[in-house]
């Protein structure tokens, strides 16, 4: 037991020293994220306390949709604790760097996996903890539960975290006595990115709005039956929901055998976990410690794309370009992304196409424009929310060779512009498509087709600005995996950042907008000092644009200037 | 011609490097030897322009790294100590890349990878990616990779590390030809032996400072012991009472 213990400390000794550590902007930083997360949480909460009061108000099928919502919520938390558990696992177990210190020390192999399994159960719970707690709160005000309510969340979270948990690394273990880890890593995550998408379409085409107009059922029977999913007493998430719903309810009636089911089940996979490791899980890591062979798909055709789009630019620019572009599609993590990007844009002009105008209560013609203006700013969220995820990481992406460019003649500016450049012109094409194909689906007028097609195009400056220049400012060259840089606090600041940018400028056009379209549509001109009012706002705008690009890349080439490895 | 003047880093009120001044003639292997946490890497990411110096000037050639950053750095060809590199491009396209930023591209520069590759004995491993190469591999395609652009200096972090001993043999031959032909090389190292091998002049550095200076003569006067450097390195470190 001491040996697991000094197993485990090293995280918990650096988590300290981090906290003790120097700096005010470490107090800003976990000021902000506290600031964020008790937003976030109270949102959640106040958002499932509306949706269950709203349930509990109505007669019959209150009680079924709020169990049903329950029994969804649980499938979900237990569906995602054994993915992360199964993608946590995979680094904790076998591709850690410490893990060669670890294997070469007198510790035995079962205390060394029980020490990483550790490590896999708080890299992988504490998140859905924190989320999951406002829900099942917000089932408890609602529901005027007991204190026995609020014992028992603990009381059958923890076989259900223990759960998924064992599931997660047991099927690791076995996926890696098939393929190297590392091979391994690019199949889950191929995999569970398929699912992903899989799951958003078939949502999204099932069209759950269904469910929220009983008129489009012919009978409430029906509407009960759409309502209800099907049942499945195999899962342990559905024991839990029984046990949480009768604790809830104060419903009468024994839970012997769910209690027994979730608490049997959860130390048996232990035992099976830690049986199964020593089996199999050191073949698996001396497996993972092989070198990996060069895939050579697809590599002329990206050589040569390359070479034809940075013919006109310099040999410096050049290069850096090659070599991000190569780096991209090499990592599978990294360019599997664009199916999660695909699924994203089908399903934002899907759900363009679908918009019932003609049934809605307005005239069609006023909410088409006020769609219209409405989705630049949802277009500048999309464009935001992918530029936190590639273009905000792409100085960090760097990593650990970014010795080699600072040691370059390579100047830090043409360094960021090279960057700001190489993501601009993808992202103004991508957001273009996005306003121009939803303008034509929901039949705008000119003027709006061009004044959403120049404020997006606009906005893109601005955001891939704030990206580059951002991420400049917060850079990690020392991740182990690039994706993290888009969650870390810079990404949070990126995403308000950007935000609070694309807000200003509908905000600043929104007056002019609507004063131009009610005098269109009342057949009045529009007179000298609102033109003098919508001039001096669109002034603004361009003027807030100029700030959003200059600002965040002169702040980012002063942080890179400065920069220390 | 390398010039260090007055050079000092301050780390957090720690004085990493104290007032160095170093002036290292045009085709001279210079040895920079010094215990642990001596300053010699926080000196070397100064004089390679990745770290600023609190105070004092870098000459390389005659450019001023902090005013002129770019064409100093043209003609530095800089060997880290540790081979971080970017895993997923293979050897050859580091190569272009690494050439790319220098500025250079073409025919001749395909032929240029060619012998490098075939000089560090990757050209097998040319086309595989990085990421499967050994550390020896490695630190043999950093060092190629900084001789792409025919530097006039070569700033050399810990030379050794990783490579086998006909590696060893073949980056020796390599700063001694190239000194010959008016490349200055300055190498950090603890491999006393090397140093004593190949430098002309040697520094040793102590806790930021220059302790003694010279050509192995003029350090072992300096240390009042005579014999190979590793007891003129110890005699003046502190190292040898104890030792």
């Amino acid at each position: 037991m001491n040996i697991f213990r000094l197993l485990i400390s090293p995280r918990f000794v650096g988590f300290k020293n981090n906290l003790k550590g120097p700096g005010g902007g470490r107090r800003v930083k976990i000021l902000t994220l506290t600031v964020v997360g008790i937003l976030f949480w109270l949102v959640l909460f106040f958002l499932f306390y509306r949706v269950l009061a709203y349930f509990s108000s109505q007669e019959m099928i209150g009680d079924v949709l709020a169990r049903q919502l329950l029994a969804m919520v649980l499938l979900m938390f237990f569906s995602l604790l054994v993915f992360s558990h199964i993608v946590t696992a995979l680094s904790n177990l076998y591709l850690s760097q410490d893990l060669e210190l670890f294997h070469a020390s007198p510790a035995t192999l079962t205390e060394i996996f029980l020490s990483r399994s550790f490590y896999t159960v708080i890299d992988s719970s504490w998140m859905l903890i924190v989320f999951g707690l406002p829900v099942m709160m917000a089932y408890g005000v609602v529901y005027r539960a007991s204190l026995g309510y609020y014992l028992s969340l603990i009381y059958v979270s923890l076989p259900l975290m223990i759960i998924a948990a064992s599931l997660g690394i047991l099927v690791i273990m076995v996926l890696v006595g098939f393929f190297p880890a590392q091979r391994a890593r690019d199949i889950i995550f191929f995999l569970s990115l398929v699912v992903i998408i899989c799951l958003y379409f078939l949502f999204r085409f099932l069209r759950p709005e269904r469910l929220v107009n009983p008129d489009s059922f012919v009978s409430i029977a029906q509407y009960l039956g759409a309502l209800k999913a099907p049942d499945s007493p195999y899962l342990p998430s559905q024991w839990a929901t029984d046990l949480l719903w009768t604790r809830l309810t104060r419903y009468p009636g024994s839970q012997l055998l769910n209690h027994l089911l979730l608490w049997s089940t959860a130390l048996a996979l232990m035992v099976i976990d830690i049986w199964m490791a020593g089996l199999i899980y050191f073949r698996g890591f001396s497996k993972a410690q092989e070198a990996k062979r060069r895939t050579h798909v697809g590599r002329k055709i990206l050589e040569k794309t390359v070479s034809v789009l940075t013919r006109p630019l310099r040999p410096e620019t050049t290069s850096l370009i090659a070599k991000d572009v190569c780096t991209f599609f090499r990592d599978n993590s990294q360019w599997s992304q664009l199916l999660l990007l695909g699924a994203l844009v089908v399903v934002y002009l899907y759900n363009f196409s679908v918009l019932p105008l003609e049934r809605s209560p307005i005239k069609s013609v006023y909410l088409q424009n006020a769609l219209s203006f409405l989705n630049i700013g949802l277009a500048g969220f999309v464009i935001s929310a992918l530029s936190a995820r590639f273009i905000f990481p792409a100085v960090s992406a760097e990593g650990n060779a970014f010795w080699i460019i600072l040691s370059s003649p390579l100047s830090a500016r043409r360094f960021l512009w090279s960057k700001y450049f190489a993501y601009l012109i993808p992202m103004l094409i991508l957001a273009e498509v996005l306003i121009i194909y939803t303008n034509h689906l929901l039949r705008v007028t000119a003027f709006m087709m061009v004044l959403s097609s120049a404020t997006i195009f606009l906005l893109v400056f601005g955001i891939v600005a704030l990206g580059v220049g951002l991420g400049a400012i917060y850079p990690n060259f020392k991740h182990e995996n690039i994706a993290q840089v888009a969650t870390s606090f810079g990404g949070l600041i990126y995403m308000i950042s950007s935000s609070v940018f694309i807000a200003l400028v509908i905000v600043l056009e929104a007056g002019p907008v609507y004063t131009i379209l009610s005098a269109h549509f009342r057949g009045e001109a529009v007179t000298h000092v609102q033109w003098v009012w919508i001039t001096g706002s669109f002034i603004l705008v361009i003027f807030v644009q100029i700030v959003a690009v200059k600002k965040p890349m002169a702040a980012g080439l002063k942080s890179l200037s400065r920069y220390e490895g | 011609m390398i010039i260090l003047k007055n050079l000092t880093k301050i780390y957090r009120g720690i004085k990493a490097v104290d007032n160095l001044n170093l002036q290292i003639p045009q085709g001279t292997i210079f040895g920079f030897i010094g215990p642990n946490g001596a300053g010699k890497t926080t000196t070397i990411k100064m004089m390679t322009g990745v770290l600023r110096p609190t105070k004092g000037s870098i000459s390389i050639d005659g450019l001023d790294i902090a005013k002129e950053p770019s064409q100093a750095k043209r003609i530095i060809g800089f060997i880290p100590d540790r081979p971080f590199l970017y895993e997923k491009l293979s050897g050859t396209e580091f190569f272009r890349f690494k050439a790319g930023l220098y500025g250079m591209a073409g025919a001749r520069l395909d032929e240029d990878i060619s012998d490098l590759l075939n000089l560090f004995e990757l050209s097998d491993w040319a086309d595989e990616l990085i990421e499967s190469y050994s550390h020896g591999m490695k630190q043999r395609l950093i060092i190629a990779s900084a001789l792409i652009h025919k530097p006039k200096v070569i700033i050399v972090d810990e030379p050794m590390v990783a490579l086998d001993p006909r590696g060893a043999k073949l980056v020796k031959e390599l700063f001694k030809e190239r000194a010959r032909k008016g490349t200055t090389v300055f190498m950090s190292t603890h491999t006393l032996a090397l140093a004593q091998e190949v430098c002309q002049q040697i520094a040793i550095v102590d806790k930021g400072r220059i302790v003694a200076s010279g050509t192995s003569k003029d350090l072992e006067e300096q240390a009042g012991v005579t014999g190979d450097l590793e007891r003129i390195f110890l005699a003046i470190t502190g190292g040898l009472a104890s030792g």
